[in-house]
Parts: C-alpha cells; sequence; structure tokens
C-alpha cells in the first residue's frame, strides 16, 4: 500500500466552466495548507481528493487506491476524513448521537468501543460536556467544531478539512492547531482556508490554487522568502504599491518592490507572500524581479 | 482540549454495519415524536372499538392504515429525508447508500409489528354483530381483506415513504403523497358505493395500495360486497412493496446493483401486472349485498 495521495492531471469542469485544471500533486504525511482567492477551486479539489466528486479528466489515487473503482474507493472512504465546507445536521439530533451516527457509517459497530471514540473526538474538540445538547442550540463555532469531530473518528489516514476554523474562536482554533498538528504525525492532512494564520502555523507546505490551476505548489517558508525584501512599514501608504494598509500603530504596511520613502523593510508574513502571489498572477507587468 | 486522547482506540469495525445501523434507525424512529403519538393513536382506536358496535369489518382495517400506514409513511419519508443537509459528509463514509437505505426498510419492520398486534388485538376486542358483518366472504377471503387492510399498508406506507424520501428533499412531498392516496382511496370508495358493478370503478378501486372490500349502511342495516379479489389484491400490495424498496434501493446504486435492480423491475412490474388483473377479474362477478335475517342478493 502507497503512504501518498496523489493527484495526475486532474481536472473537473461543471458545463463549460474549468474548476480545477491539470492539477498534479503527490501529498504525504503532514498538513498541506491549501490557498486560493474565493473560486479557485480548493472546495472542488477537496471534493474530488474526498471521494465526492469524481474528476472530469485525470486520476486520483489515494494510498494506492484507485477512487474511480467502486471498490477501491470503498477502501479511500475507511482511511477518510473529511469536512465539508457546509455541513449541515439532521433535525433533532443532539451532539454526541450526530457523531455516533457518522461512527456506525463509518463501520464502529461495537457499541463500546463506538461510544469510546465518539467521547474522544468530542473531547478533542472540546465538546464533551454538552455532548448532550441538541445541535440546534449549539453556537456557530460548535457546529463547526461538531463537524470536524464527525472528520476525526478512527485517526483517519486521509483528512480532508475545508475551513476548519471558520466561525471557530481563536482560543479554540489554538487547540484545533494542536489537534491537528498531533494528527499530522500519521496522516495526510489537506486543510484549505483563508486563515493564513493557520497555514503559518500548521503546514509545512502549501499549496495556492488560482483559477482552477496550482500557483505555487512549495513549503511555506520559500513561499513567505520570495516576499523578503517586499514588505515595507512607512508613515504613508505607497500608491505603487501591490497592496497597502494602515496597521495599529497608525503606520501603513505595504507590499512593493521599491521602498517608499521614509519606509523600513520589515519580515513578511505568509499573508504578504500570498497578496504578493496573487499579485503577480493578476498584473504581471507590475512586477520587477 | 489539548488534553483529550489523541490517538484512536483500536477500531472495533465490521464490514457489514447493516444491522447496527439498523437498529440505529429503529432507536430513532420510536424515539419519533410523531410516531409515538400514532402508535398511541392507533391503540386507543382500537380500545375504543370495545364499547362499540361493529357493523361492518372494514370499520376497523382503516384505522391502523390511516394511521401507521399513511402517517408511517410520512414519518419514514422525513426520517429518510432528514440527514439530506449532512449528506457531503455522510456520502464519503464507507458505507454504501444502498445499505443505508435498506437498513431504513429493515426498520419499517416496527410499524409492520405494530400492525401485526393491531391485528390480534382487533380480532380479540371487536365485537361483530355476527358473520354477516364480513358481506359474503369466506374465512380465506376474509383473511386476505383483514391482512391487506390492517398489516401490509403498515409495511406498504413507511416502504414508500423510505422511496420517496430518498428520491426528494423537499418536507411536503411525502404529506402530499399521502393526501393524494387518501383521496384517491376516498374518491373511489365514495363512486363503490354510487356504482357498486361498474367495471372502470373496479378498476380504479383496485388501482391502489389499500382498498375496501365492503359497505354498509349508515345505519348498520346492510352489508354491500363489492367485486374483486382479495387474496391478488394482497399479492399486488405484496408487490408494491417490492416496488418500493428497488425504487428507493435504486438512488446512488452502483453500476452493478442498478443493473441488478433493473433485472428485477423486468420481473417485478409484470408480476404486479398480473397480480392487480388477477384481483379484478377475480372475486365476485357483481355486487352482493346482506341484510341480516335474509339471504345475499346482487346489488
Amino acid at each position: 500500500m502507497s503512504d501518498t495521495v496523489a493527484l495526475h492531471a486532474v481536472g473537473r469542469r461543471y458545463g463549460r466552466t474549468w474548476a480545477v485544471r491539470d492539477v498534479e500533486v503527490e501529498l504525504s504525511d503532514g498538513v498541506i495548507g491549501l490557498l486560493g482567492p474565493n473560486g479557485a477551486g480548493k472546495t472542488s479539489l477537496l471534493r474530488v481528493l474526498a471521494t465526492s466528486l469524481a474528476p472530469t479528466t485525470g486520476r486520483v489515487s489515494i494510498f494506492g487506491w484507485d477512487a474511480e473503482v467502486a471498490e477501491q474507493r470503498t477502501e479511500i472512504r475507511r482511511r477518510l476524513g473529511y469536512l465539508p465546507q457546509e455541513l449541515g445536521f439532521p433535525r433533532g439530533f443532539t451532539a454526541f448521537a450526530f457523531v455516533d451516527y457518522v461512527a456506525v457509517l463509518k463501520e464502529w459497530t461495537d457499541r463500546t468501543a463506538r461510544h469510546a471514540e465518539v467521547r474522544r473526538v468530542l473531547d478533542l474538540v472540546d465538546l464533551g460536556a454538552i455532548s448532550t445538547k441538541r445541535i440546534r442550540a449549539l453556537s456557530g463555532g460548535q457546529r463547526r467544531r461538531l463537524a470536524l469531530a464527525q472528520a476525526l473518528l478512527g485517526q483517519p489516514r486521509l483528512l480532508v478539512l475545508d475551513e476548519p476554523t471558520t466561525g471557530v474562536d481563536p482560543e479554540q482554533r489554538a487547540g484545533l492547531r494542536a489537534v491537528l498538528a498531533e494528527a499530522a504525525r500519521t496522516s495526510v492532512i489537506v486543510l484549505s482556508t483563508h486563515q493564513t494564520e493557520d497555514v503559518a502555523a500548521l503546514c509545512e507546505r502549501v499549496i495556492v490554487l488560482d483559477t482552477g490551476m496550482v500557483r505555487y505548489d512549495g513549503t511555506v517558508h520559500d513561499l513567505v522568502a520570495a516576499a523578503s525584501g517586499r514588505v515595507w512599514v512607512g508613515d504613508d501608504p505607497d500608491p505603487r504599491a501591490i497592496a497597502s494598509w494602515r496597521i495599529g500603530s497608525g503606520r501603513y504596511r505595504n507590499i512593493a518592490d521599491r521602498a517608499p520613502s521614509g519606509a523600513e523593510a520589515v519580515e513578511p508574513t505568509l499573508e504578504d507572500a500570498y497578496l504578493l502571489l496573487r499579485a503577480e498572477a493578476a498584473h504581471p507587468e507590475r512586477i520587477t524581479t | 482540549m489539548t488534553t483529550a486522547t489523541v490517538t484512536a482506540p483500536r477500531t472495533v469495525r465490521s464490514r457489514n454495519p447493516l444491522w447496527t445501523l439498523t437498529g440505529y434507525e429503529i432507536r430513532r424512529l420510536v424515539r419519533n415524536p410523531l410516531f409515538l403519538v400514532v402508535v398511541g393513536f392507533n391503540a386507543y382506536a382500537i380500545y375504543d372499538t370495545t364499547s362499540r358496535v361493529i357493523f361492518e369489518a372494514d370499520e376497523l382495517g382503516s384505522i391502523p392504515a390511516w394511521l401507521l400506514g399513511g402517517m408511517g409513511m410520512i414519518i419514514f419519508c422525513w426520517l429518510t429525508q432528514s440527514t439530506w443537509r449532512s449528506a457531503e459528509a455522510l456520502d464519503v463514509t464507507p458505507t454504501a447508500m444502498p445499505v443505508r437505505t435498506t437498513a431504513l426498510c429493515l426498520t419499517a419492520v416496527v410499524p409492520f409489528g405494530c400492525a401485526v398486534l393491531s391485528l390480534v388485538a382487533i380480532l380479540v376486542v371487536r365485537a361483530p354483530q355476527g358473520s354477516w358483518t364480513y358481506g359474503v366472504f369466506d374465512g380465506a377471503d376474509r383473511a386476505a381483506v383483514q391482512v391487506s387492510q390492517i398489516v401490509l399498508p403498515a409495511l406498504g406506507g413507511p416502504l414508500l415513504g423510505v422511496a420517496i424520501g430518498r428520491w426528494t428533499r423537499q418536507v411536503w412531498v411525502g404529506p402530499a403523497a399521502e393526501l393524494l392516496i387518501a383521496g384517491w382511496v376516498l374518491l373511489v370508495e365514495g363512486l363503490a358505493f354510487s356504482y357498486p358493478d361498474s367495471q372502470p370503478v373496479l378498476l380504479m378501486r383496485l388501482f391502489a395500495p389499500f382498498a375496501l372490500f365492503t359497505g354498509s349502511g349508515d345505519r348498520g342495516d346492510f352489508v354491500e360486497t363489492w367485486r374483486g379479489s382479495p387474496a391478488a389484491f394482497l399479492a399486488w400490495q405484496i408487490c408494491l412493496c417490492a416496488l418500493a424498496v428497488v425504487a428507493a434501493l435504486l438512488y446512488q446504486a452502483d453500476p452493478l446493483l442498478r443493473r441488478r435492480l433493473i433485472h428485477a423491475l423486468f420481473v417485478l412490474v409484470p408480476l404486479t401486472a398480473g397480480c392487480y388483473a388477477l384481483a379484478v377479474t377475480g372475486g365476485l362477478q357483481h355486487a352482493v349485498t346482506v341484510v341480516p335475517g335474509f339471504a345475499p342478493r346482487p346489488s
């Protein structure tokens, strides 16, 4: 059995529009961050990875199994945890009952072991104390954590998470990062998010998608390093800057190729690097390398 | 948050979670408030008959049919539809959709069991005025009528509910289907009273998942036995149950299963049509009226 998840020339089309095009990546243990603007194809790519959506072109091989073959797809699903972008819940379920129901579908047939596992994942996302509450009584952040709990059942080898920290408060988010970092020791975790700080904190590798294509695939460190010497803090906004915004100190953070007058260079963040990458894609003529 | 055990315990998994899932669905059903109300009301309605005089055998059969069958269809439809909001996560679990559908179909054993108990209770508690309350049906036909009116709807209704719930997402579809069936049955019953010997009315009356075979006067002074074969009608109902199961299982079936189900339909559909044909051609050729103390006569 292979240890990797491989996408070979994967494309997904809706009507005439390609959501994902020619994606060629190989993923191994660890947390892989997936960044990109809205409509970049992140969710479609994750759905393809989660066997929820068949690719229009190309081939998906997960731990050596072909997602197109029904029996092999079932084997993949035995090793999969998936958190969709928007997960609704059945009416009338408690948090425990919902995760328990998913556990049954994940073939946990022994009641004692199943309940122990359900309690474990609910504790992981800090919902153990309110597991008997009806889901409709939970807050948005609690529901998001509940959705994550079902994905964590059975410590899956492949964990596909679409915006797992949306609506989760900073303290809980830090806790979730710890859980995911621990799970990444033995699992491939693919994480789509708009929170660059989550990627910076968790991922060694990042994939940036734009208009369905891989724009960047490499380490977070290299991506951030590419922005080195292009981030400045000054008293005024730079009209030539790719991006410029007022920061808490009242000064302006500028992402620009040349230093604005009176500005000083600062260490770039992943967000700076991401914005730079996006700007390069949108206006290549504005970038001097 | 991080104090919890991160490592999962050794999994105790089975490659066939059907029975566990069926048990889970049964628990969901018996905790459903609407189902509890339906079962309670059904029990009360049967108990209530002990204080009344029964002029016509059909009078009692409709109660479990409407409650366990009709309401059962709505409840099962909603039970099936209840998980569609989580479909994106549930559909990528190793348990395929047809297994989940089978578990829901097996759950129909609960209303079916309730209906069997209802039949036993009705046989024990009711006080018919005489054998004329059954019209001119003999023992075998009486049994067929009772099973077709009391027991089979409680199986077929929920199974149809599962099929509807699998293929639709709108919550009003279940109640709308129930209203449609109820409206049809009431319409054809009314027509049967007015035109007991009419062939088109016979065709309409038995083209339903539930049918009455007798009608009585308001004061219980006569019982009219209508045309059609109760035994063949029972077979037609069983075929309809099988068709509902096949329709439900077709949802998200993999190509191999879909092919098998379609092959099954090639057998089931003609069989169903055959049973219907036997139901309308068999039995009495003319409606017969029984007046207590008098010999039966054509209506």
